[in-house]
């Protein structure tokens, strides 16, 4: 149990990784991120069995993501259009595209090879396999966590902060605060459709439907972690996503686990949500982000 | 407040780290897709068939019900938690969730029985050649479309133009379609097909396949029953009968039906499941079936709105069902 919660924990966190950036950063509601999950997912699926190596297919994901980023932060900043307004305008746009990407509504990956399902993978040691799924998903979360570390940490990310906090600043620097925005869509929009593509490889389907509330598990994976580990100073705010996550998901396997109605689960989702948002409230004045 | 959240969220993490395994009572995990009547009686039909060989629920079989809510990684959790319950057989309920299920136990030995699964070949849960890609098995709801072609012709002997409404994200209206296209020609019939992505769609689609059209048909495709009212609305006003995939279309209005009843669907799956549990056979040794028997309803009162009537040959075997109030 506590290893399908870490695999889907870390999945997922990816996608808060993305969340991070948008809603936690920039202050933008993004809605792009529920169609932006099942377009890596459909890309990797798709690629996959045309023959690809899974591995690339992770990286076509990738440039897909930032594709659908660019598009809403273009609607955005040069149509000037609102900030949610754009991201269902992306989200709605995505789906068709999603559709006839992967060609139809279910694509399985049973018969070939996969990133968890390879040749590689059996050839390792029996006492390694269970662990191997969990392995290469947290080597790619921790290699996605590392590399939006560096970037918050150099110049661009520093002006990717400002635009969020303080937006005076970046055009005090002579910086256009519009490319800046459009940068962290991409680069959001990125880390979701690989969290897409990952989970599609783990599951060994896509499936249309499968971004449907997306965009409320990754944010409320980052508002767990970062409002219950803000105290943590050692903790980066990536990290916090991440484990933001995998508790998300501990509390879904506990719904499962005590037997609750099916039909309560969503809201019992949102109730989780609003008592984690309004205690917050009480105990911070603003989480900053952290790097 | 914060202090009392990271007590909750513990104490979530340990429990559900806590295994739930029991001695001499075998487990069994049902992964049911969504809420929806079909499904629902697949599940209880399940527990029927299942009972009929000897296994009955609270003396020798544990049921584990879950039900994924139409979230795919949900399902995920609910596999993950069957396997690693080392559950003795699983069932899953529709589509994706026997995805989930064959992919979390393929390498584990947990057998896998599914039903409501309309085409496991294009699911991959089948191979081409009909064995089974690992140990999975079960049933499949593919639509009689053959039957329900038949009784259209019989009731409406000049119709050429049957209208289908569907949708573009759900596999199953997908390969239901697919058949009727297939098949159609054969009983002097064209299929024009309208597809929708939302239920929004549906007044506008519906708008421009009627004046095409003798008479539309169902799939078990959810978003268009789940408009059925609508549909059946627009249909009447231009006079045009529809035909529905289940009982339960009939009871809110379509003239009649060639449908498969779910809870023998059901049963059939949990005799199945009990052949496994006994150890008569392996999973991987038992092909999946087509349930075939199909069941004629017809709503009197429907068919009366537009001058139909049930031809001699069909009246023994149909099954009048009339309107809920």
């Amino acid at each position: 149990m506590l290893l399908s919660i870490l695999e889907q924990g870390l999945i997922y966190g990816i996608l808060a990784l993305g969340l991070l950036i948008t809603y936690r950063i920039l202050d933008f509601p993004d809605l792009t991120v529920d169609s932006s999950f099942p377009l890596g997912a459909a890309v990797s699926a798709v690629l996959t069995l045309a023959g690809m190596p899974p591995v690339l297919t992770l990286l076509c994901a990738i440039l897909s993501g930032a594709l659908a980023g660019l598009i809403t932060g273009l609607i955005h900043v040069k149509c000037h259009v609102r900030d949610l307004l754009s991201g269902i305008i992306t989200m709605t746009g995505l789906y068709s595209v999603n559709l006839n990407i992967a060609g139809k509504a279910n694509v399985p990956l049973f018969s070939g090879d996969t990133l968890f399902k390879n040749a590689f993978t059996k050839s390792l040691p029996d006492f390694l396999r269970p662990y191997s799924t969990l392995l290469i998903i947290l080597l790619i979360a921790l290699c996605a966590k590392l590399a939006l570390d560096w970037f918050l940490s150099t110049k661009a990310g520093f002006l990717l902060r400002a635009v969020g906090d303080n937006p005076a600043v970046v055009t005090t620097l002579a910086q256009d605060q519009g490319r800046v925005k459009i940068l962290g869509l991409m680069i959001a929009n990125a880390l979701v459709a690989l969290a897409g593509a990952v989970m599609a490889q783990q599951q060994r389907f896509f499936e249309i439907s499968m971004g449907t509330g997306a965009m409320v598990i990754g944010l409320a994976s980052v508002i767990i972690g970062t409002n219950l580990f803000h105290r943590f100073s050692f903790l980066r705010s990536t990290t916090m996503a991440l484990i933001g996550s995998i508790l998300y998901k501990a509390c879904v396997a506990l719904a499962l686990q005590i037997g609750l109605d099916a039909s309560f689960m969503k809201l019992v989702t949102a109730v989780l949500f609003l008592i984690i948002l309004v205690s917050s409230q009480f105990t911070r004045k603003k989480v900053h982000i952290r790097v | 407040m914060k202090k009392l959240f990271s007590m909750i969220l513990s104490l979530a993490l340990v429990l559900a780290l806590c295994p739930t395994a029991m001695a001499d009572t075998l487990h069994i995990g049902i992964s049911q897709f969504a809420v929806h009547g079909s499904l629902d009686n697949c599940v209880q039909g399940f527990k029927e068939g299942l009972a009929e060989e000897g296994f009955v629920e609270g003396e020798n079989i544990v049921f584990d019900l879950q039900n994924a809510n139409a979230d795919t990684g949900i399902a995920a959790q609910i596999a993950d938690r069957f396997v690693n319950g080392h559950y003795d057989l699983i069932c899953a309920v529709a589509t994706p969730v026997a995805m989930s299920c064959f992919n979390a136990a393929q390498d584990r030995e947990i057998p896998v029985i599914y039903t409501a699964v309309s085409d496991p070949v294009a699911a991959q849960l089948a191979n081409a050649d009909g064995s089974n890609p690992g140990e999975v098995t079960g049933t499949s709801d593919a639509l009689p479309v053959e039957a329900q072609l038949k009784l259209i012709r019989a009731l409406q002997p000049d119709a050429t133009r049957i209208g289908i409404l569907h949708t573009t994200s759900e596999t199953n209206s997908d390969s239901s379609l697919a058949t009727y296209q297939a098949l159609a020609p054969e009983y002097g019939f064209t299929i024009v097909d309208k597809g929708i992505s939302t239920g929004a769609d549906i007044p506008l689609a519906l708008e421009a396949l009627l004046p095409q059209v003798d008479c539309t048909t169902n799939l078990t495709d959810n978003t268009v029953v789940q408009s059925l009212p609508l549909v059946l609305e627009m249909s009447a006003e231009a006079g045009k009968p529809v035909y529905g995939s289940e009982i339960e279309q009939v009871r809110l209005g379509c003239v009649a039906s060639e449908g498969i009843e779910y809870l023998e669907l059901g049963r059939q799956t949990g005799r199945m499941a009990a052949r496994v549990l006994k150890g008569e056979a392996k999973a991987s040794e038992i092909p999946f079936e087509i349930i075939s028997n199909s069941y004629l309803y017809i709503n009197e009162e429907a068919l009366a709105q537009y001058g139909l009537s049930v031809p001699e040959a069909l009246v023994s075997r149909a099954i009048s069902v009339t309107m809920d109030e």
